[in-house]
């Protein structure tokens, strides 16, 4: 699908990007850093960072049955959701294979918005049908930015919006004439703020100013992209290959370290059955790495012992730890932080050591 | 013990529906059989045709009853007797140069050698080789069981041949191959499909009146089997309430209670369904008990191609020239092998086939209750037909019986003289797209008849289990899917 967009933030992203690094993901143009991805991704850490983040997929669900159909589409009971609250969750295919992961938000009785970072728009929007369910992908309806730092609530404030909001919750609001929705459904403690796509850049340049006290950092993808992996969160298509077909079987939960995201508790959804079957089976474990090397090297086969003992999936180098880190997938027997591995990389071997996941914590506490 | 009134309620009475209640009645469980029509019997009914006539409406033959059905439901002491135990197959030509295939083989060679005489060598060798594979066959086919691991590798590998080139390694003569291609249609395929070779050997494995790959008819029509079965039901306790269509299948996780159209809900512990796979989850279970890919994977597969029947009455046997044939025989017409593929085509497309393959069945010869002294009832099943014509089938109706009455006369010339009654009946009105509901090909449905009972009988939601034609390995009327639904139903409500 050659399928190129333009964001609603573009006319403000392409002046900060004089050396045009462009990259694209779910289709639209984003840029890949606007310096130093390094300072961005440390900008997020110790000030705040500002990210355009509306490449993420994003479905309304409406209709009297929506939330019903939400709870066997995902791993936990959205239908159980009160408006202005949201959750995390997985969809799996029949398999036990996931699908995707993303936040789902109750707008109201019957209407909710799904949050993902890649769209699975057949799969839900086909089963949503037949219950009798809309679904209606708003993606290119509005504009969304990440705000992310130990100073994001400050600048918020300066910026004449109350801060005071809990995790996974969401509120509307009328910011001096415009409508907008402010969120915390991210990764790391931040700050999402969602506006009609028509009033971006004010709402842009709005933040920018009320940042610049507080030494406010646009961040590209790249740095992003940095964050997750420090907190070790894998993304579908990004990181793994999801489940393509109705029946897949993988990747399961746990080989890639979601299975936090399942209530198991949660009777009705889709492919419970089938991940229970293959959870006794299950052999492969999400583990960080710690790399003795300067190159970046995902996807690259790991050794223990003189065993193969799994793969890398993201890697990169860390700013914050000042090293490269890598997620990757080992065999169970592998997953104990601390064991030895070995890479095989073009260059030769590189030596790596097991690690705890996350490898850093939220960036969202204000340094003493 | 659970407060439900009923351990297990049963979707539909016809064949598979009656026997899975007589089973689970025998085993001491609480039944209770819906059906939507006014009688029962689904596709076994025999109904009054004009004033003089009897007929078979739907099935008109049979001969896949499994006998362990017969022999544990006591169907004979119920009223289950045979007019015609071992109907010979009959290959029509427009010629007069018929192929009559009694089970004497020696008779069946002589029939053929008029065609070719290396396909009358042949033909002995290649009914023994049939006849092993499919004996050997039955044991994946007859029970729960998984079968030997040779025979499973041997079906396995006709799972992916064409019975057009499978009888092409063992036949020349068009003739031969076209009529015992027909067999291979029952699934909704074309014999042309890889898989389709399997459904021969399937046709063979039964065992009618204790006859291999037989097929009987019963004195009163099939009528009188669905009236066995009730008995015998109704005599191991189950209750049966008839106009009395089921509207969903209450679940949470597991069954819980049938509601009916008339919004009166019956709670129970499990269900029983002989209607489709896709009716049963989609329709009565609401989609919501199947996984989205299987769900998705039903809404997609809408059978397109079925079959009809066409009744006539006739003043006298209906003269067919050339070779002599057998009255009570079952009669197939189908001129080419090739012919049934570009039939199946031209269904697809919702269009009725210029020549159509059809099976013909003389009930009145084999059992004199169905017309007056002298007089004959000609019961045909054409097949393929669309399900959906683009015309439609009211004005489409009239053309399927003259097609018919064309045909007959190419092989029966003078026929029509002797027409006093035609009646058609179509897909819709005979509910019978031959079995398959779920259409799905060749290859698919050779995956279906060699995979485990289970995963045909058993649903994603505890205590809903498929009792019906989706149930079989191929649809077919032999009750074994409702024996196999009912003990499996026991078995885990006992545990």
């Amino acid at each position: 699908m050659m399928d190129v967009r333009a964001t609603p933030f573009h006319a403000r992203t392409a002046v900060l990007n004089p050396g045009n690094a462009w990259t694209s993901r779910n289709g639209f143009t984003l840029a890949t850093a606007y310096g130093d991805r390094d300072a961005e991704a440390l900008a997020a850490r110790t000030t705040a960072a500002m990210a355009d983040i509306s490449w993420r997929w994003r479905l309304r669900l409406e209709g009297e049955r929506a939330g019903e159909f939400l709870s066997r589409l995902c791993t936990k009971n959205v239908a159980a959701l009160s408006p202005g609250v949201a959750l995390k969750a997985l969809w799996l295919s029949d398999g036990g294979g996931v699908r995707g992961a993303g936040a789902v938000a109750r707008l109201g009785p019957a209407a909710f918005t799904l949050y993902a970072s890649a769209p699975d728009r057949e799969w839900i929007g086909s089963a949503a049908a037949r219950v009798g369910v809309a679904v209606r992908d708003v993606s290119d309806e509005d504009g969304g930015i990440a705000l992310i730092g130990p100073y994001a609530a400050q600048i918020l404030k300066a910026a004449g919006l109350d801060p005071a909001l809990e995790p996974l919750s969401f509120r509307r609001m009328s910011w001096r004439g415009l409508d907008i929705l402010l969120s915390r459904f991210g990764e790391h403690g931040g700050y999402e703020l969602w506006c009609q796509a028509e009033e971006a850049t004010v709402v842009w340049d709005r933040m920018m100013r009320a940042g610049v006290p507080f030494a406010l950092q646009p961040a590209g993808l790249a740095a992003m992209d940095v964050l997750d992996l420090e907190k070790g969160i894998v993304r579908p298509v990004r990181d793994y290959e999801p489940a393509r077909t109705g029946f897949a079987a993988g990747p399961t939960p746990a080989s890639l370290g979601l299975e936090r995201l399942i209530d198991a508790g949660h009777m009705p959804f889709n492919g419970r059955a089938a991940w229970l079957a293959a959870r006794e089976r299950e052999t492969q474990r999400l583990i960080g790495l710690a790399l003795e090397s300067q190159d970046d090297l995902p996807n690259a086969i790991l050794l223990a012992g003189g065993q193969a003992a799994g793969h890398t999936l993201a890697c990169g180098f860390s700013p914050a730890l000042r090293r490269t880190v890598a997620l990757a997938q080992v065999h169970a027997g592998f997953a104990e932080p601390g064991t030895e591995f070995t890479l095989v990389s073009p260059a030769g071997p590189v030596p790596g050591r097991g690690t705890e996941l996350p490898f850093l914590p939220d960036s969202g506490q204000i340094p003493p | 013990m659970s407060s439900a009134p009923y351990d297990a309620i049963v979707i539909g009475a016809g064949v598979s529906g009656l026997a899975a209640a007589a089973y689970a009645a025998r085993a001491g469980k609480r039944v209770m059989v819906v059906e939507a029509r006014n009688k029962v019997g689904g596709l076994c009914e025999t109904a009054r045709f004009g004033e003089h006539f009897r007929a078979p409406v739907a099935a008109h033959a049979l001969y896949a009853l499994d006998p362990r059905v017969v022999k544990d439901l006591a169907l004979t002491r119920h009223g289950l007797a045979f007019a015609v135990r071992d109907m010979p197959s009959v290959g029509l030509r427009s010629d007069g140069k018929h192929i009559v295939l009694p089970r004497n083989l020696a008779a069946g060679t002589r029939s053929i050698s008029i065609h070719s005489r290396a396909d009358a060598d042949a033909y002995g060798a290649f009914w023994r080789d049939l006849f092993a594979l499919a004996r050997a066959a039955r044991t994946l086919w007859w029970e729960q069981s998984a079968g030997g691991e040779r025979t499973r590798e041997m079906l396995a590998r006709l799972g992916y041949r064409s019975a057009s080139a499978w009888l092409d390694s063992w036949f020349e003569s068009d003739a031969l191959k076209a009529m015992l291609a027909f067999d291979a249609t029952a699934g909704g395929a074309t014999p042309q499909e890889p898989g389709s070779a399997l459904q021969l050997v399937w046709r063979a494995a039964q065992e009618m009146c204790g006859l291999q790959g037989a097929a009987a008819f019963p004195k009163g029509g099939p009528g009188a089997l669905a009236e066995a079965l009730l008995a015998s039901a109704q005599a191991a306790g189950a209750e049966i309430r008839t106009g009395a269509p089921a509207k969903r299948i209450h679940a949470n996780g597991a069954v819980a209670a049938v509601e009916l159209a008339s919004g009166e809900t019956l709670a129970c512990r499990a269900v029983l369904s002989s209607l489709s796979r896709r009716k049963t989850l989609l329709d009565l279970a609401g989609g919501v008990s199947t996984g989205f890919a299987e769900a998705a994977a039903l809404a997609r597969a809408r059978p397109r191609v079925g079959a009809a029947k066409v009744l006539l009455a006739l003043s006298a046997a209906p003269p067919f020239a050339g070779v002599s044939v057998p009255l009570a025989g079952r009669f197939v017409v189908c001129d080419q092998p090739g012919g049934l593929a570009a039939a199946h085509a031209c269904a697809r497309a919702g269009e009725l086939p210029e020549d159509p393959a059809m099976e013909m069945v003389l009930p009145s010869a084999a059992d004199p209750g169905f017309a007056p002294p002298g007089q004959h009832v000609l019961s045909v099943l054409v097949r393929p037909v669309p399900l959906v014509p683009v015309q439609g089938w009211p004005a489409l109706k009239p053309k399927l019986v003259e097609r018919v009455i064309l045909a007959l006369e190419r092989h029966a010339a003078g026929l029509a003289r002797h027409i006093t009654a035609a009646e058609a009946l179509t897909p819709s009105d005979i509910e019978y797209a031959y079995g398959a509901d779920d259409e799905l090909g060749g290859a698919a449905t050779a995956a279906r008849m060699l995979a485990p009972w289970a995963s045909r009988v058993k649903c994603a939601i505890a205590g809903l289990y498929l009792c019906g034609a989706s149930a079989e390995p191929l649809g077919a009327i032999s009750g074994r899917a409702g024996r196999i639904a009912a003990v499996t139903l026991v078995a885990e409500q006992e545990r």
